[in-house]
């Protein structure tokens, strides 16, 4: 009964965790309760795809991201706040902390109003850096919207992003074209944990609209030094994403017409699909990678189970290590497919690598490809380990790592000397001589002792 | 090589073993002493040079065959090699034991005059403390020695 009753528990947390891989719950952190309309789109589409959003204003005495000690939220909406900060509740500490305790979060900001200096400084947290004056907006007069930023030309218009490199996976591309009202701008530290989404143009700049100075006197950072979307993904793999333009995923710009000043044809923007996107990516529903079984043996046909994962292997073995690595997409797990100009790597290490293999696909199951390296043991004994340290943008980290022992030959190991030819000639010398030997004292005692009786007669 | 030195001391040859002349060639010189030597050496002598010779030349060999084709087994070459060796020393000293008591009493018999080698000069003085060893004991030495020699080299080669 107890048993059926958990049984039937479990399927309906399996239902209810049918999305994210790390859970469903989210708070958004909503200043205005007034404002919460505006984004109606984008919270059904997040409700529809299984998320518990939970809506809280900053200044609420009930808002914690802790409970008692655990975090009380899976994901971390942030939307602008309007006054100076998001309260003690949402300190830049606690939201490091609870980017620590593997929650993702979602900041988006607006060029609209001044950010706080809290929000500047938990920025500053994760390498990403706001312009000194904290309230400037991107400008091209070159990518805007003419049909809504006539004369100001602060709705950018940008094509979805493709790859970061060539050897990343691209889960932010796709067809249409963005509208980025108001987007407030960052810029990147040298940081390989952080990676840019979405650039600004060449053609873009930006500009503080309070200052009334005709030209931009001081420039901080021009054309695609600008970030407007950027990712940053910590060392346990947890996710924080700054998003620049909170206006974007407003449901007026979800299905809003625009017309580049070129070619002047209008078109309807693809703001929902990429929301849809950089929503799915922060809260670990795309780029999830997970480790499934891994074996290493000797290379030989007839397997049993006791051969698998030896603790110990000898100097010059075969060896096979084989890896099951699955990534996660929206709902489930697929086969993971590495980058084409990418490789997953096995190193056999003692304090440096003595072998870096690339692992290759060798099979395929339902929902995880199975990638296996065969190489010899270096000549060199000791505490030796398998490790896979797979470290991308927008996936998260794999690092295993598996000890085992590598001994020496053991003496009755050693071919025997009639197996290597180029000693033949050696031995048939101490055969010889062996066998001369054996000769000279048959023929010395039938031979006649001449002196001997000679000496005897003496 | 009869013809050549028939013609120089064909009649001093006549008479056995003689002294050669001053002025003679260094062939015929090696001529007469190998001459003297198999007159003069025992039967058992012989055999022991013999043996020796045949070792000297599987040494030899052994040694040329890793100066050309490397020396990969290592431990192969090592005892093969040393086989030779140590079985060429085992019989040096085995005819230092034996050749020496018998050419001392050839020597007696045959007369001091008689001394082809600087070998036998020694052995000679060697003979003069008689029954140090007798020729029975030394043998018996000598096998089990050689025995030990194989025994290791046999292992070692594996």
């Amino acid at each position: 009964m107890q048993w059926s009753l958990s049984f039937l528990l479990f399927c309906f947390l399996a239902v209810v965790h049918a999305l994210s891989s790390s859970g469903n719950r989210l708070l958004v952190v909503l200043e205005d309760a007034a404002e919460k309309d505006l984004y109606f789109t984008f919270w059904s589409d997040l409700e529809a795809r299984g998320y518990d959003l939970v809506f809280q204003s900053p200044k609420s005495d009930q808002l914690s991201l802790f409970d008692l000690g655990e975090r009380a939220y899976d994901h971390l909406l942030l939307l602008p706040p309007r006054s100076k900060g998001f309260g003690p509740s949402l300190s830049p500490k606690n939201i490091v902390d609870f980017l620590n305790k593997d929650g993702n979060v979602l900041l988006a900001l607006s060029g609209k109003s001044t950010t706080p200096s809290a929000i500047s400084s938990l920025l500053l947290e994760l390498d990403l850096h706001l312009a000194t004056d904290r309230s400037s907006v991107v400008v091209d007069h070159f990518n805007y919207d003419t049909l809504s930023a006539t004369d100001k030309h602060d709705v950018l218009l940008l094509q979805r992003p493709g790859q970061l490199r060539p050897d990343t996976k691209a889960y932010f591309d796709g067809e249409g074209v963005l509208a980025l009202p108001n987007a407030a701008p960052h810029t990147l530290g040298d940081n390989s944990l952080v990676a840019p989404i979405l650039r600004a143009p060449a053609t873009a700049y930006s500009y503080n609209p309070k200052e009334d100075v005709g030209a931009v006197e001081e420039v901080w950072a021009t054309g695609s030094q600008l970030a407007l979307v950027s990712a940053m993904q910590t060392r346990s793999s947890s996710r924080f994403t700054l998003l620049g333009s909170v206006e974007s995923l407003q449901d007026k710009w979800f299905s809003a017409t625009v017309k580049t000043p070129g070619d002047g044809k209008e078109t309807t923007t693809a703001n929902q699909e990429f929301a849809k996107q950089l929503t799915a990516w922060t809260f670990k529903e795309t780029g999830v990678l997970k480790v499934g079984k891994i074996e290493h043996h000797l290379a030989k046909d007839d397997l049993t189970s006791e051969d698998l994962n030896p603790t110990i292997y000898r100097i010059k073995n075969e060896t096979v290590f084989n890896i099951e690595v699955s990534e996660y997409s929206y709902d489930k797990f697929v086969p993971f497919e590495v980058p084409a100009n990418d490789a997953l790597q096995l190193e056999f290490t003692m304090l440096s690598p003595f072998h870096r293999l690339k692992l290759e696909p060798s099979s395929r199951t339902e929902n995880s490809t199975i990638y296996s390296a065969q190489f010899t043991v270096p000549d060199q004994h000791g505490i030796f380990s398998f490790r896979v340290n797979y470290k991308r943008p927008f996936l998260t980290n794999i690092e295993e790592k598996h000890e085992v022992t590598v001994r020496h030959y053991a003496h009755n190991e050693y071919p025997r000397s009639w197996k290597i030819s180029g000693g033949w000639v050696w031995i048939a010398g101490l055969w010889s001589v062996i066998g001369g030997f054996l000769a000279f004292v048959f023929v010395w005692l039938y031979s006649e002792p001449t002196s001997a009786k000679v000496k005897k007669t003496q | 090589m009869p013809s050549a030195s028939s013609s120089a001391s064909g009649a001093s040859l006549s008479s056995g073993p003689k002294t050669l002349t001053t002025n003679s060639s260094i062939y015929d010189i090696a001529h007469t002493v190998w001459q003297q030597y198999l007159a003069t050496t025992p039967q058992r002598t012989l055999l022991l040079d013999a043996f020796m010779a045949f070792l000297v030349l599987v040494g030899g060999v052994q040694f040329v065959y890793c100066v050309l084709a490397g020396n990969y087994p290592f431990n192969a070459f090592l005892s093969g090699f040393c086989a030779a060796v140590g079985q060429f020393v085992l019989t040096a000293s085995l005819r230092m034991q034996t050749s020496g008591s018998s050419t001392s009493t050839s020597t007696s018999s045959v007369g001091s005059g008689a001394k082809g080698k600087g070998k036998k000069g020694i052995s000679v003085e060697g003979g003069a403390e008689e029954g140090a060893v007798s020729h029975e004991r030394a043998f018996a030495d000598y096998v089990f020695g050689s025995l030990i020699l194989h025994f290791f080299c046999i292992n070692f080669i594996n």
